[in-house]
């Protein structure tokens, strides 16, 4: 692979993105706190509350065009995610999943919004502590509907086994309600952005390389500009699917606590 | 460029079970558009059929860390 | 509703086969640490595949 890039004319070679892109230096002096995720985040916190007040302040019989937008995304997260998922009681998680839905779906489309560039979800620790939402949400709903005893007894005994069986079997329930699935909510989350921001840094960086290279080379960054091109809408695409993702999750972890037997 | 070879085989690894896991849900899918009263035959098929299909792709996936 | 069903169903099966192999595999792995043996990392995976396909078949398989 090194050999393919020492191809482009001057002496040093090309460098590869990797996860040392991910960490941005913090923009006001040492303080870490200041880097650039946190900054999305505020500005993603800050747009959500905006567009949804503009749309409903003056909401009218007849829609405006912002808001029909924004009753069009409430609509959909209230009846696809909430409605035909959780059942009956829906109303009361509605608001958690609308939330949910935008923050995460504003982060994702941060990746591709020319100048800020980075999906906020490409750093691990923001991932985490919306799965820990939704892991307390779940778990605090089916202890409240059940009771302790009886909602833990639902987790980890499968009926119709043999008694020694068990032993094999109840580990892995336990794992799969307590570990698995926070971590695999958030990290689904995570990889996504990681990996497709590095792909799209992989294209356009590399095709500068190419053109600053010799004439064969410049002939084909063309290439690697329009598949970058093609990409980003691959990633707007994974972006939204994303945030679906993750929302639809919370609803069915939501419904299977709910649920009398699992 | 660095990094394990044990990726790369995980990798090639991987496009058995991606396959049959495609193969898996294209017949489902064929099988319940025909006949939609056939579902609840086919469902546990499909499930089983995908579990271990996944099961293939996880063990390649752990071994390609552990090993 | 079907989509509901289905979706529900992989998801649950995926976890169920991450998790199985992941305790199960590390109890070999601890094992194996412990006693500086090679074969209870194997014998854990698929201990554990075979309890998580068991459990798939309890939930999703039977009647």
């Amino acid at each position: 692979m090194r050999s393919l890039f020492r191809l482009s004319g001057e002496g040093e070679g090309f460098v590869p993105p990797s996860s040392n892109d991910f960490e941005l230096p913090p923009v006001f002096g040492d303080n870490a706190f200041t880097t650039k995720p946190i900054f999305l985040v505020f500005l993603s916190v800050i747009l959500v509350s905006v567009f949804f007040l503009l749309s409903s302040r003056k909401a009218a019989v007849v829609p405006s065009k912002l808001q029909f937008a924004g009753e069009s995304i409430y609509s959909f997260v209230r009846n696809d995610l909430g409605r035909d998922i959780i059942g009956h009681e829906f109303m009361r998680f509605v608001p958690y999943l609308f939330t949910l839905f935008t923050f995460v779906l504003t982060n994702n489309i941060f990746g591709i919004v020319p100048f800020l560039q980075f999906p906020t979800m490409s750093r691990v620790s923001f991932p985490y502590v919306l799965a820990v939402f939704t892991f307390v949400v779940f778990h605090y709903v089916g202890i409240r509907k059940q009771g302790i005893v009886k909602y833990l007894k639902d987790i980890m005994f499968m009926p119709g086994v043999p008694k020694p069986v068990y032993v094999l079997l109840t580990p892995i329930e336990l794992a799969t309600f307590f570990l698995v699935r926070p971590l695999t909510l958030s990290l689904r989350l995570f990889a996504n952005m990681f990996a497709g921001h590095l792909l799209l840094l992989v294209f356009i960086l590399g095709g500068e390389h190419l053109f600053q290279g010799v004439l064969g080379l410049k002939l084909i960054s063309p290439f690697a500009f329009a598949f970058g091109i093609g990409l980003t809408f691959f990633e707007f695409m994974v972006q939204c699917l994303q945030a679906y993702i993750f929302t639809l999750l919370t609803a069915l972890y939501i419904a299977g606590a709910l649920a009398d037997e699992h | 460029m660095e990094g394990t070879l044990n990726l790369v085989g995980y990798g090639l690894s991987a496009i058995g079970p991606a396959i049959a896991t495609g193969m898996i849900f294209a017949a489902y899918i064929s099988g319940v558009a025909r006949q939609p009263e056939a579902r609840s035959v086919l469902q546990p098929i499909a499930f089983l059929g995908f579990a271990l299909a996944e099961a293939l792709a996880l063990f390649g996936l752990v071994l390609a860390f552990v090993l | 509703m079907a989509m509901k069903d289905e979706g529900n169903a992989l998801w649950s099966i995926f976890g169920y086969l991450l998790s199985g192999m992941l305790f199960w595999g590390g109890v070999g792995y601890g094992l194996d640490k412990w006693l500086n043996q090679g074969y209870f990392l194997l014998i854990g995976l698929l201990l554990g595949i075979g309890a998580a396909i068991y459990l798939v078949w309890l939930r999703f398989g039977r009647d």
